[in-house]
């Protein structure tokens, strides 16, 4: 009798997880296909109460922004923000596929959103570990440019190269940019092109280092060499098609000449006179160089960063930016995605939603220095304004610079053969040719 | 009747014994042994959660070993690890030495030197980084009297392959903790044996190769096992303070597990299995040999 209980209960309760399972299941159908009312979705989002941020912690200002605007911002809609700061976004999807692998689906997961661009989107795409589209679905979605025939809107559909399909929220928009201290460099020695940056650090060796691939700061680096030495001479344009669709001959090609003046960079970066040249594992790294004067420049993703840092007191009083490399800075956004084993879907709707806001937008630009990764031809001349207002602006360089010197992202698939060609090449001093160096990696990657 | 009895209690007992055994069993078995499995499985090439499973698969480790940069990373990680250990140990075994000695304020020395023990290796190496670093304490004083123009200019000791920074977190840790040790069986074995040495007529060198070090053997092999074992598979002082490009083991590993490509995974775990593989061959010969001495001097 006592067993037969047992059973009931064990079946019962095995029907009712399947059948919450089911429901899910429907509600994200009916997300992606543009069938759930907003209202549907924020009274789902009010029961789940909570949504798991995963994001990268490292910086100051953006945790701040994080724990004194968007939690309570959120908190409006009867969503609680749950912020878990990680050092690498990869933890976060690491993360999404062990839990995927043990069996954990829809509902059953601990990740409800990761801010990420890049490699690890395309990792949550090839491993089909994404929620679906829901980016262009959402209320303020129409802040942001879908429409493919506006070549703007390239930064939307395409992430590093990976169409996007709305499976996530753009949720800033970037660019590669450098920093120095003009208190230590005259304003004539700094260089704009990678053949003056050769000149200043033969007059200077050692001042000067870049984030060291895997890094992605430091695979942008490597990219914008490698568009500046294309010896087709027309920068980034090839590199926007997939390594299937260039080949590896072509691709070993079109990079020698970048790599070529990588190698003898080597030789001139911090450390490289002794043979043994450093470059630092992620940009705080490089930025403790930098304030510590043991290198000049400091390049990296953070149109604000200067800004941000002469407002906090963390950047010397001469720090200003410079236009680093002529026609080469490549810019590209960076996105809100849904995994697809979200334990609560609906709030994580909402948290985008919100995260794609005006008013989010303005406070993030305003207190972490993250630039707007809303489109503003879209937005009314009021919700303009507020950005500009918010914006806390270049040091040393304009928009219009900015604008006259953009490069595009390289395609993701290219970007891994690229970063294991460079380990090869520079940091293992392979003495094999660049040819069969970019063969192997294409071949490993299969 | 008695016979049964007594059956009855040995039983007893040993269900006792593995009632009490239980909890570290099933630690061991579970969580450790379990992990160790699905390690050695995947470095052999199981790993169908990113659609990868070629088992058993030599590959991964051919590729490791047939490459020339795993061998100088072997040499750097055994290079640290065992000079680290000596230099702990004959620090130690010094330390230990002078402890037993009456000296003024010995109690309040007792304390002090077991300071390194209670802070966590992460903090050790902060500090390293904060005074031995280019943008250091040390270098900013130097720049600040003038003996340099520039912190930068500072001679190197972090971030080289020499690995002085390394030594330095393992040895300030490791050292307070060989003198623990070895204190600790220099109290229990008493002076007696010295003084009867020196009476005798030995000298102060023959008093400690053949009285003194005997004696604390046991206590020197342990501490040695212990810290060669944690030095070897250690991941946070080389590479934080390391000289980068070529790592230790333990940082190839982890560069292999971070890589976007999860492909590469399989490879960081057949290099974690290696370092298993290494350090257990190390140990065990160590201990092997240890036991067959004290074969020969006829201890059990």
């Amino acid at each position: 009798m006592k067993k037969l209980s047992y059973t009931v209960a064990l079946i019962g309760g095995l029907m009712s997880s399947t059948a919450m399972a089911q429901d899910l299941e429907a509600f994200r159908d009916a997300v992606t296909s543009g069938n759930a009312t907003w209202e549907d979705i924020e009274a789902r989002a009010k029961e789940e109460g909570v949504v798991n941020l995963y994001y990268w912690g490292g910086s100051d200002q953006i945790n701040i922004w994080m724990d004194r605007f968007a939690t309570p911002g959120l908190a409006e809609s009867g969503v609680t923000l749950n912020p878990v700061r990680i050092t690498g976004t990869k933890d976060a999807v690491d993360l999404v596929l062990a839990e995927l692998g043990a069996g954990k689906g829809l509902g059953e997961g601990s990740v409800d959103a990761i801010w990420v661009n890049g490699e690890n989107f395309a990792t949550l795409k090839r491993q089909n570990a994404l929620f679906g589209a829901f980016a262009d679905k959402l209320p303020n979605s129409a802040n942001i440019e879908w429409n493919a025939e506006d070549p703007r809107a390239l930064l939307n559909l395409r992430d590093f190269g990976i169409e996007t399909n709305a499976s996530e929220m753009p949720w800033s928009g970037e660019q590669y940019v450098c920093a120095v201290n003009t208190a230590r460099v005259a304003e004539d020695d700094i260089p704009n092109t990678f053949a003056e940056l050769k000149d200043y650090l033969t007059a200077n060796p050692g001042k000067f280092s870049y984030v060291k691939p895997p890094h992605y700061i430091g695979n942008t680096f490597v990219q914008a060499a490698v568009y500046a030495h294309n010896p087709d001479g027309n920068g980034a344009v090839p590199f926007q098609s997939s390594v299937d669709e260039l080949g590896a001959a072509e691709l070993a090609r079109l990079i020698t000449p970048g790599l070529e003046y990588l190698k003898e960079l080597d030789g001139l970066v911090l450390g490289g006179a002794s043979g043994n040249a450093r470059y630092p594992e992620d940009p705080s790294a490089q930025d403790g160089l930098f304030l510590n004067g043991e290198i000049d420049f400091s390049c990296g993703f953070g149109l604000y960063r200067v800004a941000v840092g002469l407002r906090d007191g963390t950047y010397p009083e001469g720090a200003a930016q410079f236009v680093f490399p002529e026609g080469n800075m490549i810019k590209n956004k960076n996105y809100l995605v849904i995994p697809a084993n979200a334990p609560n879907p609906a709030a994580a709707l909402v948290m985008t939603n919100y995260m794609a806001s005006v008013a989010a937008q303005a406070s993030k630009l305003e207190i972490a220095g993250m630039p707007p990764g809303i489109d503003p031809w879209l937005l009314a001349d009021d919700e303009v304004a507020a950005l500009t207002e918010a914006s806390p602006g270049f040091v040393g360089i304009t928009q219009a610079e900015l604008d006259a010197n953009t490069a595009p992202d390289t395609n993701a698939t290219l970007v891994d053969v690229i970063e294991a060609t460079w380990l090869e090449y520079i940091e293992r001093d392979s003495s094999d040719p660049i040819e069969v160096i970019v063969e192997r990696a294409v071949a490993n990657l299969k | 009747m008695s016979n049964t009895h007594e059956l009855a209690r040995l039983r007893r007992e040993k269900r006792l014994m593995w009632l009490q055994l239980m909890p570290v069993m099933i630690v061991l078995v579970v969580l450790f042994g379990g992990a160790l499995v699905l390690g050695v499985a995947q470095s052999l090439g199981f790993a169908p959660w990113f659609g990868v499973n070629t088992f058993p698969d030599f590959t991964y480790f051919g590729a490791l070993w047939g490459g020339a940069s795993f061998w100088t990373s072997l040499w750097l990680t055994l290079y640290y690890a065992i000079v680290s250990t000596v230099l702990s140990l004959i620090f130690g075994i010094l330390l230990a030495l002078a402890l037993v000695r009456k000296f003024p304020s010995k109690t309040l020395y007792k304390y002090l030197y077991k300071l390194p023990l209670m802070i966590p290796y992460t903090v050790g190496i902060a500090l390293a980084v904060i005074m031995l670093g280019n943008g250091g304490m040390l270098s900013r004083l130097m720049a600040f009297v003038g003996l340099i123009d520039d912190p930068s200019q500072f001679p190197q000791i972090l971030k080289t392959h020499m690995g002085w920074g390394i030594i330095a977190v393992y040895v300030w840790k490791q050292t307070p903790f060989v003198a623990l040790t070895i204190y600790a069986v220099l109290l229990g074995v008493g002076r007696e044996t010295e003084e009867a040495a020196a009476i005798l007529g030995a000298n102060r060198r023959q008093i400690f190769f053949q009285v003194t070090l005997p004696q604390i053997l046991p206590g020197v092999i342990s501490s040695t096992l212990i810290i060669f074992a944690f030095n070897i598979g250690a991941f946070e002082a080389p590479f934080i303070l390391g000289g980068g490009f070529p790592d230790t083991l333990p940082v190839v590993a982890w560069r292999y597990f971070n890589d976007a490509d999860y492909t590469l995974q399989l490879q960081g775990m057949a290099t974690v299995v290696s370092i298993a593989l290494i350090a257990g061959g190390i140990l065990y010969s160590y201990l092997a040999i240890y036991r067959r001495y004290e074969r020969r001097i006829g201890r059990q």
